[in-house]
């Protein structure tokens, strides 16, 4: 890989998007009858934040699946540094430099705090793939950089405090930071982010989100966030995608989201639904 | 021809019944039950019981068997276990049910002590003789037609249930969604509770309209139990026509295949488990296509467990403590006993090597692989061959069976790993039991009864004819495999494999390649068992087909996971015990004895009641008790009703242990630990918000 940081520079002449780092076209998804996705087109470019908002069941959750590899759509296509990865495994894309997190929570339950950040940076080194390396006993080795990078981490989430606690006995909110450390750790260009709040308490919530601002400007990844509290969504990002119905049915900076008519139908809409926090 | 297609539908109807339970119990709760041929065993022997030795009439011992004992011992079951499974990990769901199938025959045997040898004189639900008539030209039994209308009406009945009544709509709902279904007033216990009967009672019915056909051995139900899995993956574990269908399908192939196939020798006895295994096969890859799905599975599964924090790992010196000691006991046995125990302890050290295979796949894979014992009978019979037919050095040989191992292991687990673990948990049975009937069961490998002969070798002067020098190499051996697996699991490697345990999902979205790293692990577990098969059979002095049948197969699995599937400790006491025990059965009791004055004692360190005067006079006491009741133990006569003791343990161990694959000793040092620190204080994590 030449430079990492402009991966367009070696993208195709006719790329759909020229500054991109991460998008879809036209992407639908169906779930039986229902359909989840309906032609949804996102374009995240780099060093961006784009919120991605909608009542329950817009499909906001479907789509981090399908750029993230987990779902394949019935259709469209979704690129990821310049390359078509729409029929690209979830790992592939993790390699390409685009890492999640769950709505509910994907830990690994047997590991500690830290040991969910090493796994993420020493994957990212390629480490997973060092058998025999492993076998002669040097896998207990840190990578070059890896005790700073991880532990510079941990102190920007506040999570240096349960570092070798279990992940099991921590608290939902905590969990969550613990996720976007293991995304962040495998040094992605792209993270996606699903209601990374929910659990955490307003002043937490807070310093996530300075903490979010800090990680786009100073590590330079961008990065999707889907949030129910769109209030946060609007104050971080610099570019608001709503979905209803699986459909794109507003798109644009957030003073001109939060005036949208639609938007706003679709909120009140959707206002006498009871939203399920935490989904736990 | 007529003829034999009728007694393929015979056999495909009996399939059918079996499989349609096994399908409805898998879907009313996720639990793919391998105890299912078990439970058709205990059915037919409690059948056969009734009816030739308590003189009941055939239908009341019919209706006793199937629609009393077979819906209690489903609901027993479902009460105990099944029950608490739905929302374990998977590779939990799998060992507590091949525990039970470990279990539920050894306690049959127990039971009904007349069904250690195989019945050759029992009956069906049709007086025997049965009449014979004519349909449309063909001879009919009145057997074969009691049993192809029995399976029609299963099917049937269980169709119109689910699909047109208010009961079935009630357990579709349960099924696809418990939560909602429980919202909407529906009791949705008591339906996956009925699932349970009503399948264990097609196991029954199923396993009391085999035994006429086949006789009442063991192994036939593993034959009952392979087919009915393969028509239940045919229906992809929930549809019930096309399970029904491919039941049938399975069942004509066999009837058509023994009229086109010679009479004699291997190809008749290995058709009938390579049937179901095709089918199986050609299934699993016509579905290649729908692997996408695992993924929406994966989304809703279940929490994870919180459990007691971790001891801490001693560091420096102390780490190097317990390995040590164990060492030091390890390379002292020949000082200790006698030739002969010398000799059994060997087997158990060899076969310690061999069941580090269960340690990597199941225990850091997280994979139900039931053909390990397959792989390891691979590694053995190429040893022996190559030995003894080519002139190979034995080391040489060894090492050569264990590089053929690999292969075949990866071809299995690559077919079928894209689709989930249930079906590598499927396909690996399927497996295990082709390559046994198919090639195993080939005579210059049976040599009627007594396998391939293969030598010790004479290296570097040293003559491994002589036992302390074969025992200390088998301990050497042991020690650098086990080392090996230690050290992987201390590295990147055993991040890796603990998160793919964990989250598949999320481990391949930080870009851990799922496959290619279970793909790893097999290949190396399937080594590390032809090297342990090899090793074992030099020790016994020729490879058997006996020594790695699918049945010993998965007696070893229960024993791993009780001691501890994801340690080398655990590996070891299960492949010493497992080797000792059946030479002298009180040691037993000995051992329980032992382990719960340790057990004791542990607890009174462990909360510091030693220190006080009354902790240390327990202590005292416990030892001397314990001491004086092992001796007196040690000299019981023990006869041989109780040898199935021991497998009914470890079944249960299995069953019971296996959320805590670091096994029992683990497992009681935690409890115990946990008491201690209830006792000092309250428990720390129940004020935090704990992790769904």
């Amino acid at each position: 890989m030449t430079d990492a940081r402009t991966p367009i520079a070696g993208a195709p002449p006719d790329a759909p998007v020229a500054d991109e780092l991460l998008g879809t076209t036209d992407v639908t998804v169906r779930f039986g009858g229902v359909v989840a996705l309906d032609t949804v087109s996102l374009s995240v470019p780099p060093r961006s934040v784009v919120g991605l908002v909608g009542p329950n069941g817009a499909g906001k959750t479907t789509m981090f699946g399908v750029l993230s590899g987990l779902l394949q759509p019935r259709s469209g296509r979704v690129r990821l540094a310049g390359i078509d990865v729409t029929r690209s495994s979830p790992q592939k894309r993790a390699r390409l430099g685009l890492a999640r997190t769950f709505q509910r929570l994907e830990l690994f339950g047997e590991l500690t705090v830290r040991e969910h950040l090493v796994v993420a940076h020493r994957v990212r080194q390629g480490r997973d793939r060092q058998f025999w390396r492993d076998l002669v006993g040097l896998g207990r080795q840190p990578s070059p950089g890896e005790d700073d990078a991880v532990d510079a981490l941990l102190e920007l989430l506040g999570l240096g405090a349960v570092a070798n606690r279990p992940v099991v006995m921590l608290p939902l909110g905590t969990g969550r930071l613990v996720e976007v450390g293991r995304a962040l750790a495998s040094e992605p260009r792209v993270v996606l982010l699903d209601e990374p709040t929910s659990g955490l308490g307003s002043h937490e919530t807070e310093q996530l989100a300075a903490t979010l601002r800090a990680v786009r400007d100073e590590r330079d990844v961008s990065i999707v966030l889907v949030e129910h509290d769109v209030e946060l969504v609007l104050s971080l990002a610099d570019s608001v995608t709503v979905l209803d119905f699986g459909r794109v049915i507003a798109s644009g900076p957030p003073q001109h989201i939060r005036s949208d008519p639609a938007v706003q139908a679709a909120y009140l809409g959707g206002a006498t639904e009871t939203q399920e926090p935490g989904d736990a | 021809m007529e003829a034999y297609v009728l007694a393929g539908l015979v056999f495909g109807s009996i399939y059918a019944i079996s499989a349609l339970g096994l399908v409805l119990t898998y879907t009313s709760s996720r639990v793919l039950n391998f105890a299912h041929g078990a439970i058709a065993y205990s059915a037919a022997i409690f059948y056969y019981w009734l009816n030739h030795q308590e003189g009941w009439s055939i239908p009341a011992a019919g209706v006793m068997t199937v629609l009393v004992m077979c819906p209690l011992l489903g609901l027993f079951l479902w009460a105990v276990l099944f029950r608490r499974l739905t929302h374990a990990p998977p590779e939990v769901r799998f060992v507590s049910t091949v525990g039970l199938w470990v279990a539920l025959p050894a306690a049959t045997k127990l039971l009904f002590p007349f069904s250690k040898s195989e019945i050759f004189d029992a009956q069906g639900l049709i007086k025997s003789p049965p009449d014979i008539f004519d349909v449309l030209g063909i001879n009919v039994n009145e057997n074969q037609a009691a049993v192809l209308i029995a399976a029609v009406a299963v099917v049937v009945i269980l169709t119109v249930v689910l699909r047109a009544t208010p009961l079935g709509l009630a357990t579709r709902g349960a099924v696809d969604s418990p939560r909602t279904a429980r919202l909407s007033g529906i009791n949705t216990s008591g339906i996956t509770a009925g699932s349970w009967m009503v399948g264990t009672a097609l196991a029954g019915f199923a396993g009391v309209l085999l035994t006429p056909i086949l006789g009442l051995a063991e192994v036939q139900f593993t034959f009952l139990l392979v087919a009915s899995l393969a028509a239940a993956v045919v229906g992809r574990l929930t549809s019930l026509p096309l399970t029904f269908a491919g039941a049938m399908l399975i069942g004509l192939l066999q009837g058509i295949s023994v009229d086109i196939l010679p009479d004699q020798g291997v190809l008749s006895t290995g058709v009938r488990p390579s049937i179901p295994f095709i089918v199986m096969l050609v299934s699993l890859l016509a579905y290649q296509g729908l692997r996408r799905e695992r993924f929406e599975i994966d989304l809703r599964a279940g929490p994870a467990e919180s459990e007691v924090p971790a001891i801490e790992r001693p560091r420096g010196w102390r780490a190097a403590v317990g390995p040590g000691l164990l060492v030091i006991a390890l390379f002292s046995v020949p000082l200790l006993v006698d030739d002969f125990w010398i000799g059994v302890v060997s087997q158990g050290v060899a076969l310690a090597v061999l069941f580090l295979t269960f340690t990597l796949v199941t225990g850091e894979g997280g994979m139900l692989s039931l053909c390990q014992a397959t792989l390891a009978g691979v590694g053995a019979f190429s040893a022996a061959q190559l030995a003894l037919d080519h002139g190979w050095p034995v080391g040489i040989a060894v090492l050569a069976g264990a590089l053929i191992a690999i292969p075949i292991g990866l071809l299995i687990a690559a077919l079928s790993l894209r689709l989930g673990d249930v079906y590598l948990a499927l396909a690996t049975l399927a497996f295990a039991l082709l390559v046994e009937n198919l090639v195993f069961a080939r005579e210059d490998y049976t040599n009627f009864g007594s396998g391939v002969e293969i030598a010790r070798p004479v290296f570097l002067g040293i003559d491994f004819n002589d036992r302390t020098n074969w025992y200390l190499a088998l301990a050497v051996i042991f020690c650098v495999a086990a080392l090996a697996v230690v050290t992987l699991r201390r590295g990147t490697s055993g991040l890796v494999f603990a998160s793919m345990r964990s989250s598949e999902t999320a481990a391949a979205t930080t870009g851990i390649g799922i496959v290619r790293t279970k793909l790893l692990l097999f290949a190396a577990s399937a080594f590390v068992a032809g090297i342990g098969g090899a090793l074992f059979a030099i020790t016994i002095g020729r490879a058997t087909v006996t020594s790695f049948n699918v049945l010993v197969g998965i007696v070893w699995l229960a024993i791993v996971v009780t001691w501890g599937v994801r340690s080398a400790l655990g590996a070891l006491l299960a492949g010493i015990i497992i080797a000792v025990i059946p030479q002298q059965l009180n040691l037993l009791l000995v051992m329980i004895v032992l382990f719960t004055a340790l057990g004791f004692l542990a607890r009174l360190v462990l909360t510091r009641e030693i220190r006080k005067w009354w902790g240390a006079l327990l202590s005292v006491v416990i030892v001397v008790v314990a001491v004086l009741g092992m001796k007196a133990l040690a000299d019981v006569e023990v006869d041989d009703s109780w040898a199935e003791v021991p497998t009914l343990l470890f079944g249960l161990g299995a069953v019971g242990l296996a959320r805590q694959p670091r096994g029992v000793i683990f497992d009681a040092v935690n409890r115990i630990r946990l008491r201690a620190m209830k006792r000092e204080a309250p428990v720390p994590s129940s004020t935090a918000e704990v992790v769904p």
